[in-house]
């Protein structure tokens, strides 16, 4: 029986590396692949010529690697967050970032409730399409050598903003699905309250409670320190769970404090490799779940917010680079480049399908990941010509516009 | 000079904006995972001219032999560093100098002055190339021709370059 699951996870790896590799050649997110291949080889798989392709099982080990990768990946995100870099981007960013996330994130909102009719569903879909994938974007900007234009710090500098703001969201939606749906408002409101509270507490006094943990962290052994570190994520999960706060917030909050001591980048050294390794298994196995004889309406309501999300960030875009001072030219990079969704859609999915809001979810956040994925990098190649052809375009209509005056 | 801006790109590295003094922009991006990528922005354009990507390794290595770490530009007649007071010059003893012929002792260059000879490169002149003798003792002899690594604080420096040049007068005097 050992054997089996040794060989289950031999097999899952196999196709993780498979999946990751072919994305590296192809100069894409490895994230649409791993979901993909989860798909094509889980329980769920194709028939082709009477025989199954589902070869890899959707065992209880491969559901601990996936939640271990949930786990690291916010604990990261975490670690990566510092309040010192969010205050140095200045009062233009901020602008700019308040109307570009605000305005999606309602955007979400209309189209989720629009769709499901619900407003557990509509949070839940405003989450997947509000937040864009820092990741996907991070290596299409270096991929596209666009890494020394001014306006890159400004795309960056929304991205750590979606990133704070992602604390928030998570924070609230964990609170909000513990309750199954049947929402008590005044059940919830103090924990929401409580964790939006700690959020604060952790970006402004930061600083303070890292300097609590620092001294107390042997730093010599690496041997010690990663297995420490490791122990508090585990035991830090467990602990919020039982003050009813997802377990991955828990793992969000730790990153937050741990990045404002001085073991933070050594932390990230660490933790860099698992969480590579451990997210893959993450994406993959949310593949696993997929059925994809199943997808029915998930197709057209994918189809309708991809739709939507390149519409309304081109405009949010736009509006959020003029608030900030880039011209109409910077402007057009911005909003076309921000468009990729990735980790954080299919994390917020997976969140909300374990606490059982609606079955379609999941399959309409793989197809939509999948479809931004190999849309977004071809619009973010040519926001150029794009805006060449919006200048012909307004000179089209000024030109027609004095003729027929 | 140069001006440079700096900026933080979160998630990605530092960014290093150099600009010119012939109007053309230098941007410098250094990964956090250590690759180096440089741009060439000419002047007034809005898109990179062409850009390099380094890995550490070489961009250290470019970086060393723009600083003229390996080879000092024939240009400059002295290579002047300064940190703080001291400064270390790299300057060629004159054909008609006050000090040619004298040895390091003579002079007392040290106890005197605070001077310091660190090297003698000889036969710059010659077209050969260069001998260099490291931490000369008081027994050298100034030689016209030779180029003479010396430290010393300023005032001192500025003294014992002059001791290397002229002395003309003097000499015909005595």
């Amino acid at each position: 029986m050992s054997s089996d699951i040794i060989l289950n996870l031999g097999l899952a790896f196999a196709f993780i590396s498979l999946a990751i590799y072919i994305s590296n050649k192809l100069k894409f997110s490895s994230i649409p692949f791993l979901i993909l291949t989860g798909i094509l080889v889980g329980p769920h798989a194709p028939e082709i010529f009477g025989f199954s392709t589902a070869v890899v099982q959707r065992t209880e080990s491969i559901d601990l690697l996936s939640r271990l990768g949930v786990l690291l990946m916010l604990f990261y995100l975490g670690l990566e967050f510092s309040a010192g870099k969010l205050a140095a981007a200045g009062l233009s960013l901020f602008k700019g970032g308040t109307v570009y996330v605000g305005l999606n994130f309602l955007r979400g909102l209309a189209f989720g409730w629009i769709v499901f009719q619900g407003w557990a569903e509509a949070f839940v879909v405003a989450g997947i399409t509000g937040i864009s994938s820092s990741a996907i974007i991070t290596k299409l900007l270096v991929d596209l050598k666009r890494t020394a234009n001014p306006e890159t710090e400004f795309i960056l500098g929304i991205m750590v903003f979606e990133d704070v703001f992602l604390a928030v969201y998570l924070s609230v939606m964990s609170s909000l699905l513990s309750g199954g749906g049947d929402v008590e408002a005044l059940e919830i409101i103090p924990g929401i309250a409580l964790i939006i509270v700690f959020i604060l507490l952790v970006i402004v006094l930061g600083r303070r409670i890292g300097a609590l943990v620092e001294p107390r962290l042997p730093v010599k052994p690496a041997e010690t320190f990663v297995v420490i570190v490791f122990t508090m994520l585990l035991l830090t999960a467990v602990l919020v769970e039982t003050i009813h706060i997802a377990e991955a917030i828990g793992a969000l909050l730790l990153g937050l404090v741990l990045a404002e001591t001085v073991h933070s980048k050594r932390v990230i050294q660490f933790i860099t490799p698992m969480r590579d390794l451990f997210g893959a298994v993450f994406f993959f196995s949310f593949g696993l779940e997929i059925d994809y004889r199943l997808f029915g309406d998930a197709v057209y309501i994918a189809v309708g917010a991809v739709l939507m999300t390149v519409a309304g960030n081109v405009i949010t875009g736009l509006l959020a680079s003029w608030i900030a001072g880039y011209n109409s030219k910077r402007g057009f990079n911005v909003a076309f480049t921000i468009i990729a969704r990735g980790e954080f859609a299919i994390i917020t999915a997976s969140l909300a399908a374990s606490a059982g809001v609606n079955s379609t979810l999941p399959a309409f956040a793989a197809l939509y990941v999948l479809i931004l994925a190999f849309i977004s990098p071809v619009l973010a190649k040519n926001s150029r010509n794009i805006h060449q052809a919006y200048i012909k375009l307004i000179q089209l209509i000024t030109k027609t516009g004095v003729s027929e005056g | 000079m140069s001006t440079i801006k700096e900026a933080e790109l979160p998630g990605l590295g530092k960014k290093f904006e150099v600009s010119l003094d012939n109007g053309d922009r230098v941007v410098i991006v250094i990964h956090d995972e250590g690759t180096r990528e440089v741009y060439h922005f000419p002047e007034g354009e809005d898109d990179a001219l062409s850009s390099v990507t380094m890995t550490d390794q070489e961009a250290r290595q470019v970086g060393s032999i723009i600083s003229g770490s390996f080879y000092q530009p024939r240009l400059l007649e002295k290579l002047e560093t300064a940190v703080a007071d001291l400064r270390i010059e790299w300057l060629e003893v004159k054909e008609n100098s006050r000090v040619a012929g004298k040895s390091i002792g003579d002079l007392g260059l040290r106890k005197n002055h605070g001077i310091i000879v660190i090297a003698v490169i000889e036969d710059k002149l010659r077209g050969r190339k260069g001998h260099a003798r490291i931490n000369p003792g008081p027994s050298y002899i100034f030689t016209p021709g030779h180029t003479i690594v010396a430290a010393g604080i300023k005032e001192k420096m500025d003294l014992f370059e002059d001791m290397l040049q002229k002395g003309h007068a003097e000499e015909d005097g005595s």
